[in-house]
């Protein structure tokens, strides 16, 4: 399982949305890298994609909202994290469309979307958790 | 400044390694301990007050066991998918290593990390490398850079 508890930030909304996102991502790796023939796993490839570039920004969006209600000072720079990840999203998508579902293309974003999603969470997103804690504000979400 | 940077380097791998697989036991030696047949080299160019390269030495088995505790999975074989996972793992620790650098004043950014070879290729104002221990197998770092004029 790729969710694993120690990623929780006590913000029941982001984490809900977290839990979400790990389960929707693996899987979309256990079709990606499932025995089936390309042909035979582009659709829920592609439905999964879709779901995630919506799921994504909404996800992004709910979370810096909670992160300029705390006055988090690290705002600006996780903002910056978060689009640029949105733009890489949306460009990987346009060139898969263009390429005509080209499975390397998608392999390889698998593979970073794996490891940015584990940092992400692991990392910067524990980072607001911290300051919310030492604010005294996590249980006063929202 | 190099003792620095080898350090930074290697604090920033044990955060990445705890933090994302929950690796606490590393520890560093002299790259001259760094044995490998088969391997995935990645690449991280750094430009800024700093500029150069990192590379990333990360043995088969070390990259497939990396990508299987990430993903729960079991990877057999390197692909473009593996080589994607590690790559990003080597952005994170180098983003870690300048975001700490920049306390120092030093600012610098990365390159998007690619897969190359380990060749020696120029000279360099400043040449580390360290070859990293863990429960998962050994990674080693090359570290060359120039300070910029």
């Amino acid at each position: 399982m790729l969710w694993k508890d120690k990623y929780e930030l006590g913000v029941p909304v982001i984490d809900a949305q977290h839990k979400e996102l790990f389960k929707r991502v693996e899987s979309f790796l256990q079709i990606l890298r499932s025995g089936d023939s390309w042909d035979e796993k582009v659709p829920k490839i592609n439905e999964t994609l879709e779901f995630m570039k919506k799921y994504v920004v909404e996800h992004f969006r709910d979370e810096e909202e909670y992160q300029r209600n705390i006055n988090y000072p690290r705002y600006e720079a996780h903002k910056q994290i978060h689009d640029s990840m949105v733009n890489y999203v949306q460009d990987v998508s346009k060139q898969y469309e263009q390429s005509n579902n080209n499975e390397y293309l998608m392999q390889q974003f698998g593979g970073k979307l794996l490891a940015w999603l584990i940092n992400h969470v692991a990392a910067e997103d524990q980072l607001i958790a911290d300051y919310a804690i030492k604010k005294g504000m996590r249980d006063n979400d929202r | 400044m190099i003792d620095k940077l080898y350090r930074a380097f290697v604090n920033a791998t044990h955060n990445v390694f705890n933090l994302m697989l929950s690796i606490t036991e590393i520890s560093d030696h002299p790259t001259e301990d760094f044995k490998c047949d088969d391997e995935v080299d990645i690449a991280v160019g750094i430009v800024g007050d700093l500029y150069g390269e990192v590379i990333y030495r990360f043995p088969v088995s070390t990259s497939l066991n990396m990508v299987n505790i990430m993903s729960g999975m079991q990877f057999n074989t390197v692909d473009v998918f593996v080589i994607s996972a590690v790559s990003e793992i080597a952005n994170i620790i180098s983003g870690n290593v300048l975001t700490a650098l920049s306390d120092s004043n030093v600012k610098c950014d990365i390159l998007p990390p690619v897969q190359c070879k380990p060749y020696e290729d120029k000279e360099y104002e400043m040449k580390t490398s360290c070859c990293i221990s863990t429960t998962i197998g050994d990674i080693c770092l090359v570290i060359k850079l120039n300070r910029a004029s």
